[in-house]
C-alpha cells in the first residue's frame, strides 16, 4: 500500500521528482563520463601497446648499433626482448607536402603493428604495410604502388597490408606537432630485408655519384660495375648507421639499465623510457589531463546535484508533514514510516544513477570512440569504455547519501507525538535582519524588502540558489575560458613565438658546416634540438640563433625575451630545478662532458621541456650541436631538396594540425556548456517552484489585494534576478580560480598561461541571466493560475 | 440607491465528474452603507457568493453588478484593479504578509489603491501604533485581526468583505474586534459585508441574507438592529 503511496507522492511533487532525478543523472553522468574518459584511454591505449609490444625503452647512437651489440643488449638479464630499430620520416615522391614515417623493426618481438588488412608481417616481405587511416586520407589501397625518397635513393615498392601501430598511435612528426593530419602525415613499416636492399641501392647510387664526380664517362656506369664494388663491408656498415636505435621491453628502472648498457657497450648510450616517448608521454599526459579536469568539474556537478537534493528533500519533508501525522495517528510505526519516506531518497538515488551511468556512457563515448573527439587523436583499433574502480563506490554512496539525507529529513518531522507531527510546519519566526538598522532601508520599495526578508527567512534555499547560480557560472567561465586560453596559446604561436614562413628541418646530425651554408642561403633563424640530462631528467637544450626574429622566445608574461649570451634560460616546468642566478649542470647525451651555465630567467615553452641559450653562448661552452631547423620567410615551394633537407613545413599548414585539438576541446566545452546550463536551468526552477510554493499563500494575499499578475511576477523575477547577480559575482573570480588550478595542475602537460576574452565573460553572464531570467518567467507564469480562494483557506 | 445586484448567479464546481452546484440561481440587491450578514451553515455556498462579490471567483451564469458595473466578465487584470480600487478583504486567518511589518503591511496596499489612506493613521484608529515596526508573528490574533481591518480599510473601497472575521478569535477578542469594524466602517461610510455561520452577529446586521445549499432562503431587513452590547455572546 505503502509502496502505492510513494508513486503517487512521486507523481504529485513530480517537478520536484524529475528534476531531482535529471540533476543526479546529470551530476553522476558528468561525473562519470569525464572520469570514464581518462580511464578508457588509460586501458585502450594501454592494451594496445602490449598488442604491439610497445618499447619500455630506446637506446639511441649516433653511430648506429652493430649485430653485435644487439647480441650483447639482449643478454643483459632483464630485458625480455630487443630489436635495432629504424624509424625515419621521408617524403613520397611526387606528392607535394605528403611524408611518412618508415619504421623497420629487425625482431619481431618489439614495436610491432596489427594488421587490419591484407598480408600478415613477413620479415623477408618487399612490400608496404601502411597505416590504414594514412591510406584511407589519402585513397590509398592495398596493390597500390608507394614511393619513397630516401636520401637521394628511392624505396619502391606495393602496399601489402593496412596496420596499426603502437609506436605511432598518435602520428605526429615530431614532438611540435599536437595533432596528427593523415592527409600530410602517416607511417608505414617495411622489412629488414627489405632495408637491406634498400640500403644497398643508396650505396650504388651514391657510388655512381662518386663516379659521375670523377668525371667517369657515363656510358660506363652501370649496374654490373656498381654491384663489383659493394662489398658485405659496405652494407654491413650501412645498416649500423641506419638502425640509429635499439626498442626494448623490460622491466628495469632506467638507472639500472643505462649502467648495465654501459657495462655491455663500454660506452655511454642515451637510454630514453617511454615517459620519454611522444606517442606514450601524450597518451599518459591526455589521462593525467583527464583526471585532473575530472576532478573538478565533474565533482562540482555531483556536489551541486547532491546539495540541492537536500534542500529538496528537506522542503518535501516539511509539506508532507501531515500526512507523516495523519500515519503516526492511524498507528503506523515510526520506523515503517521512516522506510516509506526513506525509500524516496533511494528511488531517486538509484534511477538517477541508472540515467547518469548511461548518460556518463554517452559522454565518454563521445570522446573516446573512433568517430568520437579523440578519434583522430589516438590511432587504435579497439575503444572500450571502462569505469575506474572509485566510481563504483562513488555511486554507491552517492545512492547512500541520498537515502540517508531523506531518512534524516524525515526523521526531523517525526519527532515528538502524533498531534505535533500533525499541526502543520511553520517556517521560522520573522526577525529583523541587520540592513534594517541602516535607514536607507525605510525607503526601499516594499518588494524589495519582501524579497529580501524572504532570502533571509528561508536561508537554506537561497544558499542553494547561489550555489547553483555559481556552478553554473565557474563551469561555462571554466570551459569557455578553457577554450579561450588555448586559442590565446595558438595565437600566441602564430604571431608571437612563430613568426616565419617555413620550417626547414634538417637531417639527424645534419654537419654543421654544410648546415649553415644553407642557412646563409636561406636567411632567418636557426635552433639546434639535443637530449641532455639535468639533474638525471632527459630534457631538450635548445640552441637558439635568431637574429631575424623568425623565432622566439617568450617569458612567463608572453613578451618576449632579448636572448642573452650571458646565460641559459629554463622553461617554466623546470622552474622549480634552479633559482634564477643559481647554477645549472647538465651533460649531453652520450658525451661524458659536464656544462655550467648561470640561469638568467625562466620561458614559456611550448611543448618540450627545455634548457634554452645562444649559439653564442654554447660556443663559449663548446658545446656540440648541430641544426636541427631553419626557420625562414622563403617559401618551401622556392627551397630546393637536398641531402641536408629531411622535411619542409610551412607555418600554416603547421598550424592547421591545432584544429583538431581546438575541435576536441570545442566538444568538451560544449558538453560543458550544455550541461552547466542544464543544471542551472533544474536548480533554480526546482528551488524557484519550491520558493513559489512556500509563498503562494503570500502571493494569494497580494492578489487578493489586487496586485497586477505582471506586478506579483516581476517580484519573483526580481529575487531570482539579485541571486543570479552576486551569483555572477562570485562565480566570476571562483571561475577563474578553477581554471587557474587546472591550468596549474596541466602545467606539466602544456606551459599555458590564463587568457580570458570579452567574449567569454559576456556569454557567461548572459547566458547565466538568460537561465535566470527563463525559470523566473517560467515559475512567474504559474502565478497567473495561483487559485486565491484555495490559498487563502486554513491557518497560518 | 443600490450598490451591489446579483441576478440569477450560478456558480458549478465540477471536479472529476462530480458537479456542485455552490450558488444556484441566486439574485439578490444590497444598499449602499448597509451591514449586510450573510448567515448560513459550512457549505452553504455563502464564502462562494462573498468571493464572487470579491471579483476573487466569476459565476458561470448570472451577472454581478457592483457600482453599476458588471464584474461577471472582467479579464484577470480587470479584477485586480476592481480589488483594488472596490473592495477591501478581511479574513478569518488574517492573511497578513509575514515578511512585512505592521506598517508595511498597511502602506502595501497604497501601492495600487488609487484612494489609499494613510497607514499609520489607519494603524493608530486600530490601536496598535505601539506595534508599527513588528512582525505579524509577533502580535496575538485580534491584534493581527486589527492591523489586516486597517489594511481592508486603507484601500478606502466601497465595500468591506468579511469572512468569518471573528472565527479564530476567543468570543471576547470577537466582540472587540467586531465592534471595531462597525465603528470603522461607518465612520468611514463603508458598505460591509459579513459571512459567519454566528448567528449573534446577525443580530446586528441591517440585513441579514440566509443561505443553504446554494440557495437563498430569506432575505430579512432589520429595521432596528441591536448595538454588539445588546447582543448576548
Amino acid at each position: 500500500m505503502l509502496t502505492r503511496k510513494l508513486f503517487r507522492t512521486a507523481w504529485s511533487y513530480k517537478a520536484q521528482f524529475i528534476s531531482m532525478i535529471i540533476m543526479i543523472t546529470l551530476g553522476m553522468g558528468m561525473f562519470l563520463g569525464f572520469n570514464m574518459e581518462w580511464k578508457t584511454i588509460e586501458v585502450d591505449t594501454g592494451n594496445f601497446f602490449e598488442q604491439t609490444n610497445y618499447a619500455d625503452y630506446r637506446l639511441y647512437s649516433e653511430k648506429g648499433f652493430t649485430k653485435d651489440d644487439i647480441k650483447k643488449i639482449s643478454s643483459i638479464k632483464g630485458i625480455d626482448a630487443a630489436t635495432r630499430y629504424l624509424s625515419v620520416n621521408l617524403d613520397i615522391k611526387d606528392e607535394k607536402n605528403k611524408s611518412l614515417a618508415l619504421d623497420v623493426s629487425e625482431n619481431y618481438k618489439v614495436s610491432t603493428f596489427t594488421v587490419m588488412d591484407g598480408e600478415a608481417y613477413d620479415k623477408k616481405g618487399d612490400g608496404f604495410w601502411l597505416s590504414d587511416k594514412f591510406a584511407a586520407a589519402n585513397k590509398m589501397k592495398i596493390g597500390d604502388k608507394l614511393t619513397l625518397e630516401f636520401q637521394g635513393t628511392e624505396i619502391k615498392g606495393k602496399i601489402v597490408g593496412l596496420i596499426k601501430a603502437g609506436e605511432h598511435m598518435i602520428c605526429v612528426a615530431d614532438k611540435n606537432q599536437m595533432m596528427p593530419d593523415y592527409n600530410t602525415f602517416g607511417y608505414a613499416y617495411i622489412s629488414p630485408e627489405k632495408l637491406k636492399t634498400v640500403l644497398k641501392d643508396k650505396i650504388k647510387n651514391d657510388f655512381k655519384k662518386e663516379l659521375k664526380k670523377s668525371r667517369v664517362p657515363e656510358e660506363f656506369i652501370d649496374e654490373k660495375l656498381t654491384e663489383l664494388f659493394i662489398t658485405d663491408e659496405m652494407l654491413t656498415e650501412a645498416e649500423t648507421k641506419a638502425y640509429a636505435q635499439i626498442n626494448l621491453i623490460s622491466d628495469m628502472e632506467k638507472k639500472a639499465l643505462e649502467k648495465a648498457v654501459k657495462k655491455k657497450l663500454g660506452r655511454t648510450i642515451m637510454v630514453t623510457s617511454k615517459d620519454d616517448h611522444v606517442v606514450y608521454k601524450e597518451s599518459n599526459g591526455e589521462a593525467e589531463e583527464g583526471k585532473t579536469m575530472g576532478s573538478v568539474l565533474p565533482v562540482l556537478f555531483l556536489a551541486i546535484a547532491i546539495l540541492t537534493m537536500v534542500t529538496t528533500m528537506h522542503r518535501i519533508a516539511t509539506k508532507e508533514k501531515t500526512q507523516i501525522g495523519t500515519l503516526k495517528a492511524l498507528g503506523f510505526k515510526n520506523r515503517r514510516i521512516l522506510r516509506h519516506y526513506t525509500s524516496y531518497g533511494l528511488f531517486i538515488g538509484i534511477v538517477g544513477t541508472a540515467f547518469g551511468i548511461a548518460l556518463g556512457y554517452a559522454v565518454c563515448k563521445a570522446i573516446m570512440s573512433e568517430g568520437g573527439m579523440m578519434g583522430t587523436y589516438f590511432d587504435m583499433p579497439d575503444w572500450s569504455a571502462a569505469i575506474p574502480e572509485f566510481c563504483y563506490p562513488v555511486m554507491a554512496a552517492t545512492v547512500a547519501l541520498l537515502t540517508l539525507i531523506s531518512y534524516l529529513s524525515v526523521r526531523q518531522q517525526l519527532k515528538g507525538t502524533a498531534a505535533d507531527a500533525l499541526r502543520p510546519y511553520s517556517p521560522k519566526k520573522m526577525r529583523k535582519i541587520f540592513l534594517e538598522r541602516f535607514r536607507f532601508w525605510d525607503k526601499l520599495h516594499f518588494g524589495t524588502k519582501w524579497n529580501i526578508r524572504d532570502l533571509s527567512r528561508h536561508k537554506s534555499r537561497s544558499a542553494m540558489t547561489l550555489f547553483g547560480i555559481v556552478g553554473c557560472m565557474v563551469l561555462m567561465v571554466g570551459g569557455l575560458g578553457m577554450r579561450d586560453t588555448m586559442a590565446g596559446f595558438l595565437d600566441l604561436l602564430d604571431h608571437d613565438i612563430s613568426n616565419y614562413t617555413t620550417k626547414v628541418n634538417l637531417v639527424d646530425d645534419a654537419d654543421l658546416k654544410k648546415s649553415k651554408e644553407l642557412y646563409d642561403e636561406l636567411g632567418g633563424d636557426w635552433e639546434s634540438l639535443s637530449g641532455i640530462s639535468l639533474d638525471g631528467d632527459t630534457v631538450t637544450l635548445d640552441i637558439i640563433h635568431n637574429p631575424d626574429n623568425m623565432l622566439n622566445v617568450i617569458d612567463e608574461d608572453n613578451n618576449r625575451i632579448k636572448l642573452s649570451d650571458e646565460g641559459v634560460y629554463l622553461c617554466l616546468r623546470l622552474s622549480d630545478k634552479a633559482e634564477i642566478g643559481d647554477k645549472i649542470e647538465f651533460s649531453p647525451y652520450g658525451s661524458k662532458k659536464t656544462y655550467k651555465a648561470k640561469v638568467l630567467g625562466y620561458n614559456r615553452s611550448i611543448m618540450t621541456e627545455s634548457v634554452t641559450m645562444t649559439d653564442t653562448l654554447a660556443e663559449k661552452l663548446g658545446v656540440d650541436y648541430s641544426i636541427s631547423s631553419i626557420y625562414t620567410d622563403k617559401k618551401a615551394s622556392n627551397i630546393k631538396s637536398n641531402d641536408l633537407i629531411s622535411g619542409k613545413q610551412d607555418k600554416t599548414q603547421f598550424m592547421e594540425t591545432f584544429n583538431s585539438f581546438v575541435e576536441i576541446m570545442d566538444g568538451m566545452v560544449i558538453i560543458l556548456v550544455i550541461a552547466a546550463v542544464i543544471l542551472g536551468i533544474v536548480v533554480l526552477y526546482n528551488l524557484g517552484i519550491m520558493s513559489y510554493v512556500e509563498r503562494s499563500r503570500e502571493l494569494a494575499t497580494l492578489k487578493v489585494l489586487g496586485f497586477r499578475n505582471r506586478t506579483i511576477g516581476k517580484l519573483l523575477i526580481s529575487q531570482n534576478i539579485w541571486l543570479t547577480f552576486v551569483g555572477v559575482i562570485i562565480g566570476l573570480p571562483a571561475g577563474v580560480g578553477v581554471l587557474q588550478w587546472l591550468l596549474t595542475a596541466l602545467a606539466g602537460e602544456y606551459e599555458m598561461k590564463l587568457m580570458l576574452g570579452a567574449l567569454t565573460y559576456s556569454v557567461s553572464i548572459l547566458l547565466t541571466f538568460g537561465v535566470s531570467l527563463l525559470v523566473g518567467l517560467m515559475v512567474a507564469r504559474k502565478n497567473k493560475k495561483i487559485d486565491m480562494v484555495e490559498a487563502l483557506k486554513g491557518a497560518e | 440607491m443600490s450598490i451591489v445586484e446579483f441576478e440569477n448567479v450560478t456558480r458549478i464546481y465540477t471536479s472529476g465528474e462530480h458537479e456542485q452546484k455552490a450558488l444556484d440561481n441566486v439574485s439578490f440587491t444590497l444598499d449602499e452603507g448597509k451591514f449586510v450578514v450573510i448567515l448560513g451553515p459550512s457549505g452553504a455556498g455563502k464564502s462562494t457568493l462573498l468571493n464572487m462579490l470579491g471579483g476573487l471567483d466569476s459565476p458561470n451564469e448570472g451577472t454581478i453588478t457592483v457600482n453599476d458595473r458588471d464584474i461577471s466578465t472582467l479579464s484577470d487584470n480587470e479584477l485586480a484593479d476592481y480589488r483594488a480600487a472596490t473592495v477591501g478583504f478581511v479574513f478569518q486567518f488574517y492573511n497578513l504578509i509575514p515578511t512585512l511589518t505592521v506598517y508595511e503591511n498597511v502602506e502595501l496596499v497604497s501601492q495600487i489603491a488609487p484612494d489609499a489612506l494613510d497607514a499609520k493613521q489607519m494603524i493608530a484608529e486600530v490601536g496598535l501604533t505601539d506595534h508599527l515596526h513588528n512582525f505579524p508573528a509577533e502580535l496575538s490574533g485580534g491584534e493581527q485581526q486589527r492591523i489586516s481591518i486597517a489594511r481592508a480599510l486603507a484601500k478606502n473601497p466601497k465595500i468591506l468583505l468579511c469572512d468569518e472575521p471573528t472565527g479564530a478569535l476567543d468570543s471576547e477578542t470577537g466582540v472587540m474586534v467586531l465592534k471595531l469594524l462597525l465603528s470603522m466602517a461607518k465612520n468611514y461610510g463603508k458598505t460591509i459585508v459579513i459571512v459567519t455561520h454566528n448567528q449573534s452577529i446577525a443580530k446586528m446586521a441591517d440585513t441579514v441574507i440566509r443561505v443553504k445549499n446554494g440557495k437563498i432562503r430569506e432575505i430579512i431587513e432589520q429595521d432596528n438592529p441591536l448595538s454588539a452590547d445588546e447582543v448576548e455572546w
